[in-house]
């Protein structure tokens, strides 16, 4: 027993147990993902089976033959001799969950949102940046303070006041708010702050630049990274909004993506829960893809400090 | 040095162009955010159902608070009210803490270098995605998949493997406790991948010679999880602590959207919903605009009182540290002076 | 870089834009646009259905030929509009409804008599949703002509005049429904005895149930044994235990709660609300009657009335039978989808005659098209022959005594569904009898749902807690009330 074979052990002692360590770790990380992932599976397997198939058998594992099927209901596109029945559920499901328009009027609500949030957003933190004057640190204080406002705080009064200013059915009310995002300004302070050299600003006035191409020229090129971040959180945080969507938009022309899920999850007659599982398969679907794409960016910005909901 | 066009430039007031660039800001928050959140203020000090109109004065935050105050109802209202309140108490206790306890557990895990764990951004990435989904989406699934009866997913599954009997399906769905342990799963299950990546970046800040010597001391990795990581990340924590709060405050798709049937169900009311509830009754004449007027005001003053917290933490120590540090600096040089002159 | 320069130049630009073009866009889309989006809901399905529904129309044309008595259509067909106060500013004729089926029907009748252009909106995915939707849908200043409202929260519509209009502004007078059903004319005349609405149906009720179960455990093999066995509640109760030990416990009586108070309840003829004060006699009744029922197992507290579980328990086998109304009972109908296809099924009158909901056509203030209004809510409430051709079709009791006498003595319904009985003769009495316009009040929907889910989230609770806990919460949510 020498000393020399003793300290051998303690080592592969101590690599069995980081080994050991590292399995288990595994083990949870992979228990963690089956169960992120899980849900998101057997609903995209659902939505491939019929609903008789659904009832006879819930717990199905492993994809049906259906979804042709249930594509064809939800875009209300049966045979000529197809059961009244089908075409009842076709048509309720058709003109409630109509995929096209949904995922267009989201766009146009969530994409419309984000420019301007991060355009205006990053207007206002120039301004509070690179100028100096009297309210200025009030205005700053200002924002910080409303930052944490909930949204519902004032719904009560939002909606009284688009009734009256007959905005409902509207996406004006949905998108023009998106200028004032205390959050985002907030973020995009502290980022200008930090990696913002004002002396550009002083050399661009030099070269007889106006203050506002000034700002669109040189500041939101010098912004990119905090803008995109900003601009992948706002879409995703527009495209998701239930709760004011719901309040303005009541017709079913302007529905947006989960305005009809939510739809779609009310109905009290024609339920086909084959095509219940595509709709909210179509309803994350996007989305899902979009994440994928830009993971690692995402996560790097959550990193960031994303501004959490 | 400095040229003729300098001199002018530093001559010119650029005050103006600031207030032009932070006016869009101020003109639309107060259009959409402060008026509305006055109305709200003027509606809770009136009537509901078909006295809308009425001026009640304090009324309905009587009635809310209470449980006393005109209508006979008062002490259902407080009853509600309160029911809500703690309903949304529990739904965010009931999430954060299992919530933060595993976003901290993988934090550590995935920032351990000792560790090897083969695909780690994959599990990033896995455990994040629950997060950017449709909430409304995600409490159709739920309700699609953990539905009260054997026609459901997960009862049917769980019948084949004979752990529960099929004349006896689990109410997850319309259950009083199984529905509130479902919505604070599926709230975990939204954010416990967010609050990792967040933990995450905040112990990667901590500076690894830190680790490093306590490795040479000998400390063990739980030793060093309790007297290092954990005290430097407090303010970090603290900060998901409150902002988790206020968004508990405001937790409205999920307890809103999962039930069977045609209305929200009233054991995962919550402020939010309560609010919702009472202003969305349909007609004028139906709704309780006074309710749901007071009670915003109550979340109002709620989260300011968090929100100072937030606040209170989120100021820039340093600054305010160097701003002392001059202070006390001018003094003693001042004190100096009065003394008569520095020795240099 | 100088690439990206403008790059975001443009974006920012087109940020500013945006919201230039947004402001104009969404201004235009909720006045003008909003017609030629629309037709999307129901012209395609029109075409579909087009082919079938002719010649169906057709019999029922022919059979309806000798119908002169009546009103409002000549034999010829022709619809007729009344004398309209309204403007006639558009040619789409818009109706917000949450009842797609329903409208999916009269379109595809209405497509034999009529080119114009009739469109639903649907607002709101339930009767309770669309209460409290289409306030503020109606105020929105989209196109919306006509909508529908059900029995349970009409009153709150048809008594705000900023929600809709009397029908005379369409040239339509309550000397018009003098063949209706007299129950749907008074409630849809508001406080000031001025007539706002007018409903297309008379909604009976009955008990559906399943013939093969009924011969297998009850050795019932006819309806009028079906009828004898159940013709009371406590009969019907003894029916159930008799059920419950023939199939060990497999089969319930009833699907859901929910169906039995509608049952229990309408009957009655009593309010929910006196004066300012909630009324929760029938309720405590029932409590009681349905603690007993869940204990022994004659029905299901769990299923909860129209989702999946309820179809599913029809579609099993595992109910023996439904307490609907008429409209659950055409083709396609609720009926058909919880297990009818094999037409083993048959419909009762049951313990009690009652009704359930109604639905009752409103004008908006708001209607553009006041002509097209005006001739399609004559013909589907005032035209006997388009009436009878409607009920022939959806399976729905319409309201016209003369159309549905005419069905019931012609023999000219055969439902396949129920193995061939006609709904209309088993109903036509219930029809008579219903006397809803004494005991409706506004707050019906909200009451009636708070104390179902009351009742049912403290089924083990003994009566006086239930309806007490159910109480505050009414009290709670509609503040104008008393105890």
């Amino acid at each position: 027993m020498s000393t020399k074979s003793q300290y051998g052990e303690v080592k592969d002692d101590y690599h069995k147990k980081i080994m050991a360590k590292s399995i288990a770790i595994l083990v949870v990380c992979i228990i963690l993902t089956l169960i992120c992932l899980v849900p998101i599976y057997i609903l995209i397997v659902n939505s491939t089976h019929s609903s008789n198939d659904l009832a006879q058998n819930p717990s199905r594992f492993f994809f049906g033959t259906h979804l042709g099927d249930n594509l064809k209901t939800l875009m209300n596109n049966l045979p000529a001799d197809a059961s009244k029945t089908a075409k009842r559920v076709a048509a309720q499901y058709s003109s409630t969950f109509s995929v096209g328009k949904g995922y267009l009027n989201s766009l146009i609500i969530a994409g419309c949102s984000t420019l301007l949030t991060v355009f205006f957003s990053a207007m206002t933190a120039y301004g509070l940046t690179v100028y100096e004057f009297k309210l200025n640190s009030a205005a700053y204080t200002f924002i910080i303070g409303v930052m944490m406002i909930p949204v519902q705080v004032s719904s009560a009064g939002f909606v009284r006041f688009m009734y009256s200013l007959k905005l409902i059915n509207s996406f004006i009310p949905l998108i023009v708010p998106a200028i004032a995002a205390p959050a985002v300004i907030f973020f995009m302070v502290s980022y200008m702050k930090s990696s913002f050299p004002l002396e550009i600003v002083e050399a661009a006035r030099i070269d007889g630049c106006t203050e506002f191409r000034t700002f669109v020229t040189i500041a939101i090129p010098m912004m990119k990274p905090a803008i995109a971040v900003q601009a992948i959180f706002a879409f995703v945080s527009n495209w998701n909004n239930y709760y004011t969507q719901n309040m303005i938009l009541k017709n079913a022309d302007y529905s947006t993506v989960p305005i009809m899920v939510s739809k779609v999850l009310a109905f009290d007659k024609n339920i086909d829960n084959g095509v219940n599982y595509l709709c909210v398969t179509l309803s994350i679907l996007p989305i899902v893809v979009v994440y994928f794409i830009l993971s690692k960016f995402i996560i790097a910005g959550v990193a960031l400090g994303g501004v959490k909901e | 040095m400095a040229s003729a066009a300098q001199s002018r430039i530093k001559s010119i007031s650029y005050a103006k162009y600031g207030y032009m660039f932070i006016a869009p800001f101020f003109l639309v928050y107060c259009f959409f955010q402060i008026w509305p959140l006055i109305y709200t203020f003027i509606l809770s000090f009136k009537g509901n159902q078909a006295n809308n109109a009425e001026w009640v004065g304090f009324d309905n935050y009587s009635q809310i608070l209470f449980g006393t105050g005109s209508s006979q109802g008062a002490a259902g209202v407080h009853e509600e009210f309160a029911r809500a309140l703690g309903n949304t108490f529990v739904l965010w206790f009931g999430n954060f803490i299992p919530q933060i306890l595993l976003s901290l557990l993988l934090a550590v895990w995935f920032t351990d270098a000792k560790v090897k764990l083969p695909g780690k951004g994959f599990f990033k990435i896995v455990m994040y995605m629950p997060n950017i989904i449709t909430a409304a989406s995600v409490a159709a699934l739920y309700v699609n998949l953990f539905g009260d009866s054997k026609y459901y997913f997960v009862n049917s599954t769980l019948m084949k493997l004979g752990f529960i009997a099929e004349s006896d399906p689990i109410q997850f769905v319309a259950g009083p406790t199984a529905s509130k342990v479902m919505v604070m799963f599926i709230q975990t299950w939204l954010w416990f991948g967010n609050t990792m990546i967040m933990l995450m970046s905040g112990i990667m800040g901590i500076s690894p010679s830190l680790f490093e010597a306590a490795d040479i001391d000998g400390a063990n990795s739980t030793q060093q999880f309790f007297k290092i990581t954990l005290p430097l990340l407090q303010p970090i924590m603290v900060y998901t602590l409150v902002t988790s709060m206020i968004g508990g405050l405001q937790m409205f798709d999920l307890p809103y959207l999962y039930h069977n049937g045609a209305n929200f169900s009233k054991q995962l009311e919550t402020v939010a919903v309560y609010i919702y509830y009472n202003f969305n009754k349909g007609t004028v004449d139906q709704a309780s605009y006074g309710f749901a007027g007071a009670a915003s005001i109550i979340i109002f003053a709620i989260t300011a009182v968090l929100g100072s917290i937030t606040f209170y933490m989120n100021r820039d120590k340093d600054a305010i540290a160097k701003k002392k540090q001059r202070k006390k600096a001018e003094k003693q040089m001042k004190a100096k002076m009065k003394q008569g002159g520095l020795s240099i | 870089m100088s690439k990206l320069t403008r790059t975001l130049a443009l974006l920012a630009s087109i940020a500013v834009v945006s919201t230039a073009f947004v402001a104009c866009g969404g201004g235009t889309e909720s006045t003008t646009s909003t017609p030629a989006a629309n037709n999307t809901a129901s012209t395609a399905d029109n075409a579909a259905e087009g082919g079938d529904a002719a010649a169906e129309g057709g019999d029922a044309a022919a059979e309806g030929g000798d119908a002169s008595t009546a009103e409002g259509g000549d034999a010829s067909g022709e619809l007729t509009a009344g004398n309209v106060s309204l403007p006639d500013t558009d040619d789409t004729l818009t109706i917000v409804c949450w009842t797609d089926a329903d409208l999916q029907n009269m379109f595809d009748v209405y497509a034999n008599h009529s080119d114009a252009k009739v469109i639903y909106q649907q607002c709101g995915g339930n009767g309770s949703e669309a209460s409290t939707q289409y306030a503020t849908y109606l105020n929105s200043g989209d196109d919306v002509d006509l909508f529908v409202a059900e029995a349970g929260w009409i009153l709150n519509y048809i008594n705000d005049d900023s929600m809709s209009a009397p029908l005379e502004s369409l040239g339509i007078t309550t000397a018009d429904y003098a063949d209706a059903y007299q129950y749907t004319v008074e409630i849809g005349t508001d406080n000031n005895g001025v007539l706002k609405a007018a409903s297309w149906q008379a909604a009976a009720g009955g008990y559906a149930y399943n013939t093969t179960l009924a011969e297998q455990y009850l050795g019932v093999t006819s309806a009028d044994d079906m009828q004898a066995k159940i013709s009371d509640w406590d009969k019907f109760a003894a029916t159930a235990e008799e059920l419950k030990t023939a199939s060990e416990g497999k089969v319930t009586m009833a699907a859901t709660i929910g169906g039995l108070w509608q049952a229990f309840s309408t009957a009655k003829n009593a309010a929910w609300v006196n004066g300012t004060a909630i009324q929760t006699d029938v309720a405590k009744e029932f409590t009681d009657m349905i603690k007993g029922y869940v204990d022994n197992g004659y029905v299901n507290p769990n299923v909860e009335q129209w989702t999946t579980d309820w179809t599913n328990v029809g579609l099993q086998g595992e109910t023996l039978g439904y307490f609907y109304s008429t409209w659950c009972l055409g083709e396609g109908a609720q009926l058909e989808q919880n297990g009818g296809t094999d037409g083993n099924w048959n419909i009762v009158v049951g313990p009690q005659e009652f009704f359930w909901g109604g639905s009752w056509l409103c004008v908006s203030p708001n209607c553009n098209t006041a002509t097209e209004a005006s001739k399609f809510v004559k013909a589907f409430t005032t035209d006997a022959s388009i009436m009878e051709e409607y009920a022939l079709y959806s399976g729905d009791f319409t309201n016209n005594k003369v159309a549905m006498d005419k069905i019931v003595a012609d023999g000219s319904n055969s439902n396949p569904l129920l193995g061939g009985q006609d709904q209309f003769a088993v109903l036509s009495e219930v029809a008579a009898g219903i006397k809803m316009s004494d005991s409706i009040t506004k707050y019906d929907q909200n009451l009636k749902d708070t104390f179902l889910d009351t009742l049912k989230k403290n089924i083990d609770s003994d009566t006086d807690t239930i309806i007490s806990t159910f109480t505050t919460q009414a009290l709670a949510d509609n503040p104008d009330l008393t105890a």
